[in-house]
Parts: C-alpha cells; sequence; structure tokens
C-alpha cells in the first residue's frame, strides 16, 4: 500500500468563544480510496471537524489539505474536490429529486450534457430512477438520504464527507446505504469519512476507525486491530439485583485470568436528550442562527417538558438498540469482564456466584466487538454516552456552538 | 470583502425562486384576490363617498397602490425566506459549493424581485379589466416603464426582507414584521388617500416611508400624474428615492447574509 494521502490533517484545533475546545489539536492522514471512520458521542468533534475540512468553519489554529488543496488558502478548490452529505436534511423538499440534482450540478458548474448524463448515472447508482421526477417531500427518509449521496457525488468528488449517513434509518435502509457506500467507495475510488455512532457500521464499512472523544483522538486503527488490543473473550454477567455487583467485583477482581472489569453504566441517555434538544420546536429555532447559547433549561433535564411523540419514539428505538445482547434491556445490571480463554471460564464464574449467593440471570460470552473497545479506551458505553452531568452539560454547549457557528462564505 | 460572481450560480438560484413561485399557485391566487377585494369593495363602497382624488375616480386613484401592496408584501416575504432555507438545511448545500455567497444572494435578490413583479403585472391586468386604467397607446407604454420601476421597486424589498431575514431568527417574527412593519409601510404609501393636505405629522411619516414613493413612481407610470406635494418633478424624486433606497438594501442584505451564521 503505497497511495498519496488524499487528506492530511496537521494539529487542526477549533475554539468556540475562546473556552471551549471542541476539537483539540488533532492530526491524521487519510489515503486516497480509503474509508476513515470517525466514531465517537454526540459532541465529540467529529462535525466540527468535517466542517473545518469541508472550509466551511475556520480552524482557530493548524490547518489540512483536502486533495492537495489547503482549507485555508484555496478554499474553492478544496470545495470542488468534496461532497459533503450533511447530517441532517438539505433537499429542497419543494422541487424534484432531478432538480436537486440539476440545482447542484449547476452550481458545480457542470455544462447541460454533462449535467444530465451524471444525474441519469448518480440516479442509478442509488436506484432511484423511478421516483426521480416526484417531489422530495414525498420521498421516504431512506430515498432522501440516498438523494443526498448521489447528489454530493454529482460533480465527481475525489472526497466524499458523510456525516451520519444512516442515523434515524431502519435496519434495512441502513444495510442498502452501507451497500451503496461500499459500492461508490469501489467503483469510484472515492476517498470517504464519515462519522458515526454507530460502532458495527464503523466496523462493516471502515478501513480504519479515529476514536474522537472531547475533541481529541483516543485512538487511530483497523477495526480488526481494534478489537485484537482487546485479547480474550467478553463476558457479559446480568445480575439479577444489581447491588450484587458491588459485592460480587471484589472475588473477580482476585482472579489473574480476568484483565478488565467494566460497569456497564445505565445511561442518563445524552443522546436521547439531546435530540429531544434539537427536535423540539423551541428550541431548534435558537439552534443555528441565534448563535446565541440557550441556557440550559432545568424544566428539559427533569423531563418535565412535553416531548414530541417522534422523538419519544425515537428514543424508546435507541433503547431498543442499545444491547442486543441483553433484548433491549438497559444495562444498570450488567458487568463485563474480558475474559482469556472465556468459554472456559463461564462454569468458573458462575460457580463462583453460587458460592456467594449472587444471582446471575444471565451470562453472554462474544468476541470483542467496536463497542468494547469503545468502553475500554474511553471507560464510557458509547450508546448511553454516560457521564457525569459536567461532561453531559459541556458537550451540549460545544453541540449548540458548532451549529451555530458562523460559516465561511 | 468582494467576492467573485458567478453567473451560473446567480442564474440557478433565481431559477429556484421562478419555480417555488410557479408551484405555490395557492399563493399567488389569494394575493391576487386579496388585491381584488381592495379594488371591488374598497372603489365601489368607498368610491361612492370619494368620488375620487385628482381627477380620477377612486378605483383608479388606488390602483397603482393596491398593485405597490402586492410587491411589497411579495418581495419582503420572499426576502425573509432565507430564514426557511436555513431552517430546512437547503442553506449549507449552497453554502459549502464553491460559489460566493454574494452570487447566491443575487440570485436570491432577483429571483424575489421577478416573482414580486410577475405578481405586480398580474394585478396591473386585473385592475385594468376593473377599468382602472384609460386604455390608451400612452398607457401602454406608460406600464411597459412600470414593469421597470416595479423590478427597481421590488429588488429593494426583497433586499430589506433578505437583511431582516438574516437578522432574525425564527417563525414568530413574521407576525411582528407583518404588523410593525409592512402593514404600517403599505397603509402610509397614499394608497389609500393623497399626501396633499394631510395633517403635517402624517405628512411626515408618508415621506420617510420608501413604499410611498414606490407607489408614486407607479402612480406617474400609470395615470401620468402624482401628488401635489412633490409637484410636476414627483416621479423624478421618486425614482431617485426608490433607487437609492434599492442600492442600500441590497447592499445591506448582501453584507448581513454574508456574515449570517447558517
Amino acid at each position: 500500500m503505497n497511495k498519496i494521502n488524499t487528506i492530511e490533517v496537521k494539529a487542526i484545533t477549533k475554539i468556540f468563544d475562546g473556552d471551549v475546545k471542541a476539537v483539540d489539536g488533532i492530526s491524521f492522514n487519510v489515503k486516497e480510496g480509503e474509508i476513515l471512520g470517525f466514531l465517537g458521542p454526540n459532541g465529540a468533534g467529529k462535525t466540527t471537524t468535517l466542517n473545518m475540512l469541508s472550509t466551511l468553519l475556520r480552524p482557530t489554529s493548524g490547518t489540512a489539505t483536502v486533495n492537495g488543496h489547503d482549507i485555508l488558502t484555496e478554499p474553492d478548490a478544496v470545495r470542488r474536490s468534496i461532497g459533503y452529505v450533511f447530517q441532517d436534511t438539505t433537499l429542497d423538499i419543494e422541487l424534484t429529486g432531478r432538480e436537486n440534482l440539476d440545482f447542484h450540478g449547476r452550481l458545480y458548474g457542470l455544462e447541460r450534457n454533462t449535467r444530465q448524463q451524471r444525474i441519469k448515472e448518480v440516479l442509478e447508482l442509488v436506484q432511484l430512477t423511478d421516483r426521480a421526477d416526484n417531489f422530495v417531500k414525498t420521498y421516504s427518509g431512506g430515498m432522501k438520504r440516498r438523494l443526498e449521496i448521489a447528489r454530493g457525488l454529482l460533480h465527481y468528488p475525489k472526497v466524499l464527507f458523510l456525516d451520519e449517513p444512516t442515523l434515524g434509518l431502519d435496519p434495512q435502509t441502513r444495510r442498502s446505504i452501507w451497500e451503496h457506500i461500499l459500492h461508490l467507495n469501489q467503483e469510484k475510488n472515492v476517498t470517504i469519512i464519515l462519522t458515526t455512532h454507530y460502532t458495527e457500521e464503523a466496523d462493516y464499512l471502515c478501513k480504519r476507525i479515529l476514536i474522537i472523544d472531547f475533541g481529541k483522538i483516543v485512538v487511530l486503527d483497523t477495526p480488526d486491530n481494534l478489537k485484537a488490543r482487546l485479547e480474550g473473550d467478553v463476558v457479559t454477567l446480568l445480575f439479577k439485583d444489581p447491588a450484587a455487583i458491588e459485592t460480587f467485583r471484589p472475588l473477580l477482581e482476585s482472579k489473574d485470568w480476568i484483565r478488565r472489569i467494566n460497569v456497564v453504566n445505565s445511561g442518563n441517555n445524552y443522546a436521547a436528550m439531546s435530540r429531544m434538544m434539537q427536535t423540539m420546536p423551541g428550541m431548534s429555532s435558537n439552534i443555528g442562527m441565534g448563535g446565541t447559547v440557550p441556557e440550559m433549561d432545568s424544566r428539559t433535564i427533569e423531563g418535565k417538558r412535553k416531548i414530541p411523540e417522534q422523538v419519544q419514539q425515537k428514543s424508546e428505538q435507541d433503547v431498543a438498540d442499545k444491547n442486543p445482547h441483553f433484548g433491549g434491556e438497559t444495562c444498570s445490571k450488567c458487568l463485563n469482564l474480558l475474559v482469556d480463554n472465556g468459554g472456559h471460564r463461564i462454569p468458573e464464574i458462575v460457580k463462583l456466584a453460587d458460592e456467594a449467593g449472587v444471582i446471575l440471570e444471565s451470562v453472554e460470552l462474544h468476541k470483542p466487538t467496536l463497542d468494547d473497545v469503545f468502553l475500554s479506551v474511553t471507560g464510557r458505553n458509547i450508546r448511553e454516552e454516560e457521564g457525569s452531568f459536567i461532561d453531559m452539560v459541556r458537550r451540549h454547549r460545544i453541540m449548540q456552538q458548532a451549529r451555530g457557528r458562523r460559516v465561511r462564505g | 470583502m468582494v467576492q467573485p460572481l458567478s453567473g451560473q450560480a446567480i442564474y440557478v438560484v433565481l431559477l429556484r425562486e421562478l419555480k417555488r413561485y410557479w408551484r405555490a399557485k395557492a399563493r399567488v391566487i389569494s394575493s391576487v384576490a386579496q388585491s381584488i377585494f381592495f379594488l371591488a369593495i374598497f372603489g365601489l363602497g368607498l368610491g361612492g363617498f370619494i368620488g375620487g382624488f385628482g381627477g380620477v375616480n377612486y378605483l383608479s386613484y388606488m390602483a397603482p397602490g393596491i398593485i405597490g401592496m402586492g410587491l411589497l408584501f411579495g418581495s419582503v416575504f420572499s426576502g425573509v425566506s432565507v430564514i426557511f432555507d436555513r431552517q430546512f438545511g437547503f442553506m449549507k448545500e449552497m453554502m459549502v459549493a464553491p460559489v460566493s455567497r454574494t452570487s447566491i444572494i443575487l440570485g436570491k435578490i432577483l429571483g424575489g424581485a421577478t416573482t414580486a413583479t410577475i405578481q405586480g403585472i398580474i394585478l396591473m391586468a386585473v385592475a385594468g379589466i376593473m377599468g382602472a386604467f384609460t386604455p390608451s397607446f400612452a398607457f401602454v407604454a406608460g406600464a411597459f416603464v412600470a414593469i421597470g420601476a416595479m423590478l427597481l421597486i421590488t429588488s429593494g424589498f426583497v433586499g430589506l426582507g433578505v437583511a431582516i431575514g438574516s437578522t432574525l431568527n425564527d417563525f414568530h417574527a413574521f407576525q411582528l414584521l407583518s404588523t410593525f412593519v409592512m402593514w404600517p409601510m403599505f397603509m402610509l404609501s397614499g394608497v389609500f388617500f393623497p399626501i396633499d393636505g394631510r395633517p403635517l405629522p402624517l405628512q411626515v411619516a408618508m415621506l420617510c416611508d420608501p413604499m410611498f414613493y414606490g407607489v408614486e413612481l407607479l402612480r406617474w407610470c400609470l395615470l401620468g400624474a402624482g401628488t401635489d406635494l412633490l409637484g410636476p418633478l414627483g416621479w423624478l424624486i421618486s425614482l431617485a428615492v426608490v433607487a437609492i433606497f434599492n442600492i442600500l438594501m441590497v447592499s445591506l442584505g448582501t453584507y448581513l447574509f454574508s456574515r449570517a451564521q447558517i
């Protein structure tokens, strides 16, 4: 592998309002044709980094080159080299799919013939040819996403930024978007950076994964290498009584075949909360426009504010997704053990529990996943994004600011 | 900061405005209907008492002002629609493209001016059908000049709308905007009564209303005369004020849009 670097990031930093470090001096390279995943919870700095790389946001310090062009000195050349599929829909729903593509093609200065031929091509690529002349307001969420990806490709960018490409989509649609992403990466040799907080998405799509938290790179490696860092097997214990965790834990700590013990915290569910804030009409009107950071509303935190129905559904969906190993139960009653030769140790663990009078509801054994990696490198579960209240406020503040930021023209 | 302009970018943003206008038929119909109500009900109802002003009947007197109302509301709201572009995310699609913000906003202003002028032409035709204008060669020539005046008037007001839309945050401000900016501008524009002989404070208020000069200009184009107060050079004064307002508002709108957050 002797490929050139399509993206080179040099100590890029973004500080909002003097003290909030959204991105903290990160450096990395992306090779031509690579798919790099930014994995991290909300507010980790993923979108802020993409906004800087796409010249929408000026870095506080540091710089980067994209396709050989400096983001500070050659923003137009950078913009021509990239396609950006934003996290939220940026289609004009009053226009048809084809018109949205046509608008984009003209904006990027494509000639009439080129434009028409490429529109046909990208529509076929995302299988929207049949619906191209329908208004976008009649499209489903997955179709809108596919149309946006198609649009991002229309001007043949060398680099494609995908910000949470499958957020809020059902599993089937998600799978089909994944196939499209892989397909166009292989077919067009497009270099891709995608952000996600779905570990399985990062695992499936990315050649390398960059775990980012609080604006810093925690680790950057291939999915396999990351998982190999966690030698052994993950054994997850589900207790009948959460209080038993504390009595049982010291017994386990004395065993040398247990490499690591992680309590899987139950979330105060920052993800759902922040999403709720984004979706609430009253709050969202403050986001991205006024630049004023709304005060954290204590009523919101106490949950007394009325949550719109769709958000409620979303949160429920999150809970269901949360931990597939436990049929959707939240894990306030779980303990994760990293164990050598896990299969052979299960009887021993069960015996230990029996002797201690602790009742285990179930025992699960699995190979380490990126969820486990995330837990081991950041000390937190990515889905639940639990943390102290201070962390939560801090993330919220960063996100508010990142959204409300002035964008470079 | 001087930013390079891209003809194609200006054109495509303009094209989008036209398409959206063309498709929002309900909006077009309701605004035309509103103007017809004004002309018919006020023209018939008040016209009987008032007779007319400045040698024309009341319907004819009102017609340029009612056309002006269509222009004013159409253009300010199309400028303010940058709020919606931001809210629904489409602004980001434009912002990340390799074109300057100036190109985008000029396209927006030209598009808004074009659609509002189309609205004005429709109203001019409706008023003509209702008998507001005397058919003559002079009138036809005046009507063509009026179309030019409409473009000048509306692009200024789209600029004002963009300036407001780039500063305000949310939809709620719409109601305030309508009550405290649009309606006073409309009612002080001399649409229902001439400035001549009004109490001084009212005259001053009317002279401060940019739309007053717009209506005055249209009245010169369509009726061939204006108010006594501005005199025989009223058309020139009005044209100058409208032109200066246009330059100021387009510049202000462009500036505020360029530094706004998305």
